[in-house]
């Protein structure tokens, strides 16, 4: 009896010796990453580079020693819509995260978003770009869904003012896929508010290998300008120096990646204009690149995406860390308010507000070109 | 629609036709012999392009490193007909359902080449240079139409491979050998052919076919892991528009295809892959057997 009383005691005083260094731990914040892992290549790309972003920018968070310790659950939702719901149920319900991140597919987002928005659990959506995914949601009230990646519409719009004061003659190059088509309905409306006619409008499935039909319909409608948004952004070069045609091309952000300079080479690439959302010139910038280069060598392919992965990691981040918790709600509001992010792409100081849930507006989005193998700003006259 | 404009059309899809068609023989040769085809038969092209790239990347000589993938194509084609077909050759495996097994087991070991190709290259699309040249943009212009040396590397390798084939099918010893052993294996041993030699020897001549359309194919086209695909089933379709059993069928059933789909392109971009496709099955309503098959029931 004497002994058990004892040994009673003991964990007792064990017990409380243990509370004062547990409450030290930092609190456990599981956040949900989906993204396009595998599946067709330029997807990929888009989400390993995102994901490269979302990883420095833990790492960062973890080297300023913070209350809160962020474990990231990655899943894989190949670009398959069903897929992707499913993993969004099953970060909800079994991974119990406070907050997700993803994906690349707009489609992807737009059917797991009202999953999330039911949890009350908030998404960073990206680097998915299709225009409405926040404006969906934002009268909600509150409203869970964010997102920082670039938006369609945007660079559609930068590129259209651009493309109209520049060329008389301009054509299209679209996918069959939701993305291409929406795309080119959204070129089609900006043209028609800006009383211009597209001179050849051409389409081309996602497996295809040849674009020659199309590029020779291109070049005999005197196209000076082909807007470019097929999921290949390296195929329509291809059949340029067969039919003796050398348009100057302008397109989806994904223009910019490494791998499209590394496929097309630097000469056949030059000139090209496409939406961007980091400027190499600044130094900021230029110090994330060449941290990115150090970490991940010939894995990092893509600056622009790498930066907008990061930066929505660290906004997240710093949100989280001002919570302290794992509240899914307080996150949701510290993310609503939050202020002072040294961001690396064009995101504002104060990406979000009760209104507006985009990291990036149409003031920060701007045109970058391909100079001497590096996209660069286009100067505007 | 102008004289320059067709002929760069039908040169782009003959261009793309033959690689249909070399990737359709090596579907037809070992269909013919053994009644099975390589579902990953596009897959193996896809690993010959990405070894071709690889050795040229790591500055072998081309004339070097075209033999190095002929051999590993062969290699695999043996190692594919020694893991994935053979074992379902075992006495009485056709009673456990193993009859039509071989579908799974090509089509799983062109799964398995995906993936360790995506761990060796990763995921992403890779630059394949061209064979002859330095530079990018190495285009031969006659008549006004542009072609790329491999372009023209591939049709020519298209017409050979039906000329070697007709020679060995309807002149060689060897030829006789296979269609012996299509028509009764059992006979043919009696007749003293070496079966399995016969059946190993077909599986490894469409993995050098394999070899031959992804060596060329590189730099016509992204290489990527998983681009193979899209030519079996292209390679399907022109198997079966020219029919299974006859190689020059084979040829003309690549060109049709790849021509169909220039100009099909050409006239209606939207639509561009759709309307070969339609033609085909069009066809098979009409010719089942394809454009080149018997007519009379087949009696292997």
């Amino acid at each position: 009896m004497k002994v058990t009383r004892r040994l009673g005691i003991m964990a007792a005083a064990l017990t409380g010796l243990a509370l004062p260094a547990a409450a030290q731990q930092p609190a456990l914040v599981r956040v949900g990453v989906i993204q396009g892992l595998s599946g067709p290549p330029a997807i990929v790309d888009f989400g390993e580079s995102y994901l490269q972003g979302i990883r420095l920018a833990l790492k960062d968070h973890e080297a300023r020693n913070p209350r809160t310790r962020i474990e990231l659950v990655v899943y894989d939702d190949e670009a398959n819509p069903q897929r992707a719901v499913s993993l969004a149920q099953r970060l909800v319900q079994n991974d119990n995260v406070s907050a997700v991140i993803g994906t690349v597919s707009s489609g992807n987002v737009l059917a797991f978003a009202p999953i999330l928005q039911r949890a009350r659990i908030p998404l960073l959506a990206g680097p998915s770009i299709a225009t409405d995914i926040t404006t969906r949601f934002i009268n909600e009230r509150p409203s869970f869904i964010f997102r920082c990646s670039m938006v369609e519409q945007f660079q559609i719009e930068a590129m259209l003012d651009w493309g109209v004061q520049n060329f008389q003659r301009i054509g299209l190059l679209h996918s069959t896929t939701g993305y291409g088509s929406f795309a080119a309905r959204e070129i089609q409306e900006g043209l028609r508010r800006r009383n211009v006619n597209l001179v050849a409008t051409e389409a081309a499935a996602p497996g295809v290998n040849d674009l020659t039909a199309q590029m020779i319909r291109m070049r005999d409608a005197g196209a000076q300008l082909v807007l470019n948004f097929h999921e290949s952004f390296e195929l329509l070069y291809r059949p340029l120096p067969r039919i003796n045609y050398r348009p100057v091309v302008a397109g989806n952000w994904g223009l910019s990646s490494m791998k499209v300079l590394e496929i097309v080479g630097r000469e056949a690439l030059e000139g090209t204009v496409m939406g961007q959302a980091l400027d190499l010139a600044d130094p900021k910038a230029r110090a994330f690149d060449e941290r990115m280069r150090a970490e991940y060598g010939a894995a990092y392919r893509w600056p622009v995406v790498g930066a907008l992965g990061y930066d929505a990691g660290q906004v997240l981040f710093r949100a989280i860390e001002r919570v302290g918790r794992a509240d899914a709600v307080a996150i949701r509001d510290a993310l609503e308010s939050l202020d002072g992010v040294e961001a690396i792409s064009a995101t504002p100081a104060r990406p979000f507000s009760p209104t507006d849930h985009e990291c990036l507006d149409r003031e920060h989005v701007f045109l970058g070109v391909w100079r001497n193998g590096q996209v660069v700003r286009l100067e505007q006259r | 629609m102008g004289l320059t404009n067709f002929l760069q059309l039908l040169v782009s899809g003959l261009a793309m036709g033959a690689i249909y068609t070399l990737t359709a023989k090596g579907l037809f040769i070992a269909h013919v012999t053994t009644h099975r085809v390589n579902f990953g038969q596009g897959d193996f092209l896809m690993v010959a392009a990405f070894l071709t790239l690889a050795g040229l990347g790591a500055g072998l000589p081309v004339l070097a490193v075209i033999p190095m993938v002929v051999v590993a194509l062969g290699l695999m084609g043996w190692g594919l007909e020694r893991i994935a077909v053979r074992p379902l050759d075992r006495p009485g495996a056709a009673r456990f359902g193993a009859a039509h097994a071989w579908i799974l087991t090509t089509a799983g070991v062109a799964l398995i080449l995906q993936n360790v190709v995506e761990l060796i290259w990763g995921k992403s699309s890779q630059y394949a240079p061209p064979l002859f040249s330095d530079r990018r943009d190495n285009v031969i212009t006659l008549g006004g139409v542009g072609f790329f040396v491999e372009e023209l590397l591939v049709m020519a390798a298209a017409c050979i491979a039906v000329g070697v084939f007709y020679w060995f099918l309807l002149r060689s010893r060897w030829g006789k050998d296979v269609y012996t052993v299509a028509f009764n294996p059992e006979a043919a041993a009696l007749l003293g052919i070496d079966v399995r030699r016969t059946v190993v020897m077909v599986w490894v001549l469409a993995a050098l076919l394999a070899a031959v359309s992804g060596i060329l194919v590189g730099p016509l086209v992204t290489v990527h892991p998983h681009m193979g695909l899209i030519f079996t089933i292209k390679a399907l379709a022109v198997a079966s528009l020219g029919g299974f059993a006859n190689p020059l069928g084979i040829l003309a059933g690549g060109v049709l295809f790849g021509v169909a789909e220039a100009f099909s392109n050409y006239w209606d971009s939207a639509y561009g892959d759709l309307y070969p496709l339609l033609f085909v099955l069009l066809m098979l309503v009409l010719r089942p057997a394809g454009i080149f098959g018997e007519k009379t029931a087949d009696v292997r």
